[in-house]
């Protein structure tokens, strides 16, 4: 038994190397990074060592990018919050209708499998002013804004919200779809022997039931969500100004088109730590309503 | 029977060696074409590609007319030269990305690059960019009958100069210039209500004041028409585009004459503010969703006919004037910029071949360049879509036939030397004006704040070397 044990760490070392090289490897250097002032813009800033200046410039000297993560903090919430409720109503709504389950199902995987950039292409000849076939038709009856979708300065996060919603939402639905379909029949069936309503036992025992998943999907989403770089680069590049400038917009601007690459990675690791704690926080309440 | 053997064989030798001979002889005068072999001081391309032959040169650019073109053309090059030439094209940013990351990481991957000018700065600096004048000296590779300050528009010296060094050759010279619908400007019908409505005849636009009526007179968005458009985008056709009116209105990003120089910031002068109300007022009679339109979107627009005149660039006017792809080929008038207070100027732009110093193929690269360069592959690219450097491309007649040619070379007249900057901090500079106008035209920021913005970013970007000039909100 001793000796099975001594080869466990054995067989995995060949892994946790490779691990170690692939992404500690690649991740401590961005670390070292931000720690120096490498610019390929200015011949001066060769990569000298400057401690914490670059977190110091960023947390108290670039409003900009503590503006750009309150966007995406904000596009995260427009992205999470309509993608759980519809996923829910969806999965709900498919578990109680086999033929439409079998039907929707294997469309709903689809627009997840598309890569993004794809994603954003499509959409952007959809919305593109009233050329694009969507919002022309939008504009035909009248809906405000139609024809602005996407340069609309008030509008644009949403829009690019409503894009992610397309692309996301079924993949949401089909994980909450599982986690429902796993549950348990016998508490609803107790629960309407006594009366409950179909309402009513599906706010007090299948989403509460349903809440490890939605949480954890949330978790995922909201992750994805807070680095959305593709689409919206696409859609929009930012723009109009900075109002869909999302924090990694803003990083890529600054690492790629500024060429400020010491300062990019500094960027890159609070954004890194503001991502760990929010998940820290989310699996920690989907821990607790695992628990309860 | 053996000495007959022997004999037969000595002479079916003697015949190959003489056959091989002949052929080799022949194959070079085959590819020797009279354009390959300049009489003068003996040299020759193929002489002087002799040493590299079997070499391999990677090339990369944007994915555009000029470089499809040098695509088909390299062929001949390589039967010249037995130099193999290999082409990498992709879309703007993709190449801005890719050199970057070849350059900076010194990975040798390309032997040559087409690049923007205005980043040149940013290269020679980070000892990116070999400088040329180690090939253009030395007989054996430079064609002698080759003289860029005569043969090329002096605007090379800007594209290919830097700190006194000469670093790149012109790929193409760009100009922006007016395009208008001419078959609506030509209206009768259209020309009485525009007299009628404002006083003057409806014509080119020779003043903003006319541009911008023009614009309003044309903007019929139930018809589906518009009277101008805005590249709003927060992109770099922004940033190039407003440059036009900045600098017609008499501001400017730097005061300065020489690109590769700092100067006091004008971004936010009074001339910059009047040129960025004016540029503002345009969106009224654009498309409305010009807050997300790049020159890709200008272009296909304009190919739509759904709109009567615009600011655009030489290297677009092919796929405009080309029926397959546009409905309004042939229907199409160029002129020259309107004029403001600082008098017409015309946006410049263009792409630089640079030799990078990780390049394993210089001279080769070298080589290539200048068989670029000769006249007659200028007018054969000039012909599949390029915007030629060399003067001599524009006396050719099928060129001058084009309808844009005239007034592509006479905008090269019109133009501020320091329009396009080629100091480091280039396209950081282009970036910052990209954002504030965007934020402008979005309604974010009031003009003056904006450019206020701007102007104390450059100078926060450039260390001070480019000084505020004009007092500035806090920023």
């Amino acid at each position: 038994m001793l000796r099975h044990n001594y080869w466990k760490p054995t067989m995995l070392t060949p892994v946790l190397a490779f691990l170690a090289l692939i992404f500690l490897g690649p991740f401590l250097y961005m670390v070292w990074l931000s720690l120096t002032d490498l610019s390929f813009a200015s011949a001066e800033h060769n990569g000298n060592f400057i401690g914490l200046s670059n977190y110091v410039r960023a947390l108290w000297g670039d409003g900009i990018f503590l503006a750009s993560i309150g966007r995406s903090a904000l596009f995260t919430v427009l992205c999470v919050l309509p993608q759980a409720v519809v996923g829910i109503a969806l999965a709900e709504f498919l578990h109680s209708s086999p033929f439409s389950h079998k039907i929707l199902s294997p469309l709903l995987a689809v627009p997840a499998l598309l890569p993004s950039v794809i994603v954003g292409l499509y959409w952007r000849i959809l919305l593109q002013g009233e050329f694009g076939l969507l919002s022309h038709y939008a504009s035909k009856i009248g809906l405000p804004f139609a024809t602005g979708i996407l340069s609309n300065p008030r509008l644009v996060l949403l829009s690019v919200a409503m894009v992610d919603f397309w692309q996301w939402a079924p993949f949401v639905t089909l994980v909450l779809l599982a986690a429902r379909s796993s549950q348990k029949r016998a508490p609803l069936e107790a629960a309407w022997l006594d009366g409950a309503s179909q309402l009513r036992s599906f706010f007090d025992i299948t989403l509460p039931g349903l809440l490890p998943a939605i949480l954890a999907i949330s978790v995922i989403r909201a992750i994805d969500s807070f680095k959305e770089f593709d689409k919206v680069f696409i859609l929009t590049g930012g723009g109009p100004g900075t109002a869909s400038e999302f924090s990694s917009v803003y990083i890529w601007r600054q690492a790629f088109r500024n060429w400020e690459f010491g300062y990019g990675a500094a960027l890159c690791v609070l954004v890194y730590l503001f991502i760990y704690l929010v998940t820290q926080i989310g699996l920690k309440w989907s821990h607790l309503a695992e628990s309860q | 029977m053996s000495r007959k053997i022997v004999v037969i064989l000595t002479v079916a030798i003697l015949v190959a060696i003489a056959l091989v001979w002949f052929v080799s002889r022949g194959g070079r005068a085959i590819n020797e074409t009279p354009s390959d072999s300049a009489p003068q001081q003996g040299w020759n391309l193929p002489n002087a590609a002799r040493p590299y032959k079997g070499a391999t040169i990677r090339l990369i650019g944007e994915d555009y007319p000029p470089l499809q073109a040098i695509d088909k053309m390299k062929p001949d090059f390589e039967r010249a030269t037995g130099i193999k030439v290999e082409i990498e094209r992709y879309e703007a940013e993709a190449v801005l990305q890719k050199v970057g990351f070849d350059l900076n990481s010194k990975t040798g991957r390309y032997d040559l690059i087409i690049q923007i000018y205005f980043d040149m700065g940013r290269m020679v600096t980070q000892n990116q960019l070999h400088p040329l004048a180690d090939y253009l000296e030395n007989p054996k590779l430079h064609d002698p009958s080759f003289d860029p300050d005569r043969d090329l528009f002096p605007v090379w010296r800007s594209m290919g100069w830097y700190g006194g060094k000469q670093y790149g050759y012109p790929m193409m010279v760009l100009t922006m210039y007016t395009w208008y619908r001419r078959d609506l400007f030509d209206d009768p019908q259209e020309k009485a209500t525009f007299k009628n409505k404002y006083g003057y005849d409806l014509g080119p636009p020779e003043t903003w004041k006319q541009y911008r009526d023009i614009a309003e007179f044309f903007t019929r968005p139930n018809q589906g028409l518009y009277g101008t458009l805005v590249q709003g985008k927060k992109h770099i056709a922004l940033w190039q585009e407003y440059l036009n009116f900045l600098y017609s209105f008499g501001g400017s990003v730097m005061d300065t004459k020489d690109p590769s120089t700092y100067g006091p910031i004008g971004i936010n002068s009074p001339e910059a503010v009047k040129a960025t109300e004016y540029y503002k007022s345009l969106l009224k009679y654009s498309p409305p969703d010009s807050l997300n339109f790049t020159w890709d979107d200008a272009l296909a627009l304009m190919q739509q006919g759904k709109v009567a005149e615009c600011l655009m660039w030489t290297d677009s006017t092919y796929a405009l004037e080309d029926p397959k792809q546009s409905k309004v080929a042939g229907k199409m008038g160029y002129a020259m910029m309107p004029k403001g207070d600082a008098g017409i100027v015309h946006q410049i732009g263009g792409q630089s071949y640079y030799i990078p110093t990780t390049s394993k193929n210089p001279e080769a690269a070298y080589l290539f360049i200048e068989w670029m360069l000769r006249p007659e592959n200028q007018i054969r690219q000039q012909k599949l879509g390029g915007a030629s450097p060399r003067k001599a491309t524009y006396q050719d007649p099928d060129v001058v036939r084009l309808p844009w040619t005239s007034v592509s070379i006479n905008a090269l007249e019109h133009t501020h030397p320091a329009m396009l900057y080629t100091v480091p901090e280039s396209m950081q500079i282009g970036e910052t004006i990209e954002l504030a106008i965007s934020d402008v035209l979005a309604d974010r920021k009031p003009v003056k704040e904006g450019l206020d913005w701007a102007a104390v970013q450059i100078n926060k970007l450039t260390n001070g070397k480019a000084a505020l000039r004009y007092p500035t909100s806090a920023h």
